[in-house]
């Protein structure tokens, strides 16, 4: 697109009004070719909140990391196995530490430009949304908002560079929804923490070299949260779970910790506020989610299209039959619907970012990211469905373009939490703190 | 569904040499990759039987390969015909020969692709293609370049 020339009077001046936008346009013809689809979302996001070459070229490095995944990823998916490939790539386009602060070695990705990026990775598949979503917003960005200045710089330059790849262990074998009810124990000792317990269906679990572990004191029973090396004795992979429905090209683990030792200056944030950690975290999750489910829905429509125009039955196009008409038409609309509630939870939560201590920008930042992770991951499972009935009884094969779509985005209803938490958490922050139904 | 590919090579030969190779159906018929029978029927024709794989996908196709319009040492045309497996495709190539130290190939292909390996969709069939063609391409300018 060129977006020196060619913009509608209207869009320029609009555009004129962002400083970011100003800057693009001061640097002079800026030709960048992407996807279609992601394209006009790029253009659509530049048009009204402004982005910077240096965003824009973050993008244009999606864009070819997505392209150079596309391959392996479809590959691996075929024979279910776990995509090492998605990392290298993101690696090899400088990708992994986005949203990391520059001056930690990341590229400084605010969350509208996170959430493009994850938007054209999840055209790919939520196989590498997951890999992306819980390494950057559920163990990067946690210890960027929680962690010490020591532990950013100990962190953060390798989580950027790929050196060290990130898990999140919350959910245990009798705790998922009701995460505050994990069994998992810490105790004292010398100069640090044992950590014993296990976590259950957590991604990057077995290909991790740390994961953000949540523990309660043995003392206390206060919450915590700690910076776990893997590589601890007693740290152990249980089970790999290869016995998925779908998400074949993701990691998912069973994980042992047997008193696994933690140095005290790896706990993150203080000591007894582990569950503000662990719920930002998935406040940030959850808009990685729903970008990445956006990502679905482009690559839904994209493929519905092109069936509907190729395939031919009963003498025409069956584009031109007009319950798949329905269909396209659908799958279009949720993906436009989604756009909206995602860039809006992403444009609260810079808001928030820029005002750390505001807690009513938090709770509206937190109210927003649930119902687009909640709204998208409902309706990219439902184009995804719609994609299938369109490709007939060869989208029922994995082999199809959209049979991974309809068999991943069934989890992106269940994990960050379920359709029935989100829209418990949103009823409750409508109707106010006494009507939590949890509690 | 139609995909367009594009590409260019370097081949350590001289043009007219990269040209007479790359007309001459014999050697055309020796460097097909995943070849299970060739058939060389004239100066401008060929037909094969070809193994395509995409991941699991695996088709045996019967091709006919024929020599179009050309002009030696600039430019030539290339066309495939085949099926099999539930799937058809018909390819147009034209490759163009630029001179300097080396010998430059262009070469672009039009691909229609009809039938079950269609359903595949054109997003993945263009990176699979796009892989395939340059290790096609990779594997004739080997064996060019060993001619001398
Ligand atoms: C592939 C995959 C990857 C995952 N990755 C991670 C990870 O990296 N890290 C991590 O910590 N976890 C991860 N999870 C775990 C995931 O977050 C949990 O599965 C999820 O939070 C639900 O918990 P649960 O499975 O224990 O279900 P349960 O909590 O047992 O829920 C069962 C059902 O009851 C409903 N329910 C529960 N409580 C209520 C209530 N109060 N009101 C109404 N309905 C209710 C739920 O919505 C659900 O429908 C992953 C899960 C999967 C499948």
């Amino acid at each position: 697109m060129n977006m020196s020339s060619e913009e509608s009077p209207i869009l320029i001046l609009q555009a004129l009004r962002k400083e970011g936008y100003l800057n693009l346009l001061l640097f002079g013809p800026y030709e960048i070719v992407m996807e279609e689809i992601f394209e006009e979302s790029v253009k659509e996001v530049a048009s009204t909140v402004g982005l910077k070459s240096e965003e824009i070229s973050i993008l244009e490095d999606a864009d070819r990391a997505a392209e150079e995944l596309l391959a392996s990823e479809f590959e691996r998916y075929v024979t279910r196995k776990y995509n090492p490939e998605i990392k290298e790539v993101l690696v090899k386009y400088n990708l992994l530490g986005a949203p990391i602060a520059r001056e930690y070695g990341g590229r400084g990705a605010r969350q509208i430009v996170e959430s493009l990026m994850l938007e054209r990775l999840g055209q790919v598949g939520l196989g590498v949304i997951t890999l992306v979503d819980v390494h950057q917003c559920l163990g990067s960005l946690a210890v960027q908002e929680w962690g010490s200045e020591e532990q950013k710089k100990k962190y953060l330059p390798k989580a950027a560079s790929g050196e060290i790849l990130f898990a999140y262990g919350l959910t245990e074998p009798e705790a998922g929804s009701d995460p505050a009810s994990l069994k998992t124990t810490y105790r004292k000792e010398g100069d640090g923490y044992r950590i014993k317990g296990s976590k259950y269906l957590i991604s990057n679990g077995s290909v991790a070299t740390h994961m953000i572990v949540f523990a309660r004191s043995s003392d206390s029973g206060q919450i915590s949260s700690f910076i776990v090396n893997t590589s601890e004795k007693g740290f152990s992979v249980e089970i790999r779970l290869e016995e998925k429905v779908g998400l074949f090209t993701s990691d998912t683990s069973m994980i042992s910790l047997e008193d696994v030792f933690v140095p005290k200056e790896d706990m993150l944030h203080v000591e007894g506020k582990g569950m503000a950690v662990a719920y930002s975290a998935l406040l940030n999750g959850r808009i990685g989610i729903g970008s990445g489910c956006l990502g679905v829905m482009e690559d839904c429509l994209k493929q519905a299209k092109e069936r509907a125009r190729n395939r031919v039955q009963h003498g025409k196009e069956i584009g031109k039959h007009q319950l798949i008409q329905r269909h396209i038409a659908t799958i279009a609309s949720n993906l436009e619907a989604c756009r909206w509630l995602v860039y809006r939870a992403a444009m609260k939560k810079e808001e928030y970012d820029r005002n750390r201590s505001d807690v009513r920008l938090r709770a509206q930042a937190d109210r927003l990211s649930a119902i687009a992770k909640y709204m998208a991951s409902t309706l990219a499972f439902d184009s995804a469905d719609r994609a299938m009935q369109v490709f007939g009884g060869f989208g029922y094969s994995i082999l199809s373009p959209v049979a991974k779509h309809f068999l991943d985005t069934r989890v992106a209803r269940i994990y960050e939490g379920t359709d029935e938490i989100m829209q418990l958490k949103i009823a409750s922050l409508e109707l106010g703190k006494d009507f939590e139904a949890y509690r | 569904m139609q995909l367009s590919l594009e590409g260019s090579k370097t081949i350590n030969l001289p043009r007219e040499r990269v040209f007479d190779l790359l007309t001459d159906t014999n050697f055309i018929a020796s460097s097909l990759p995943d070849a299970e029978e060739v058939n060389v029927v004239d100066k401008e024709t060929i037909d094969a039987r070809l193994k395509v794989r995409i991941a699991l996908v695996s088709a045996s196709m019967k091709v006919r390969i024929k020599l179009g319009e050309r002009e030696r040492p600039n430019f030539g045309t290339l066309y495939v015909e085949g099926s099999g497996s539930g799937s058809n495709v018909k390819i147009a190539s034209r490759f163009e020969l630029l001179n300097g130290s080396t010998t430059t190939m262009k070469w672009s292909a039009n691909v229609e692709i009809t039938g079950v390996m269609a359903g595949l969709g054109s997003t993945i069939l263009k990176s699979f293609a796009d892989k395939k063609v340059t290790e096609i391409f990779d594997s004739i300018t080997k064996a060019m370049e060993k001619t001398g």
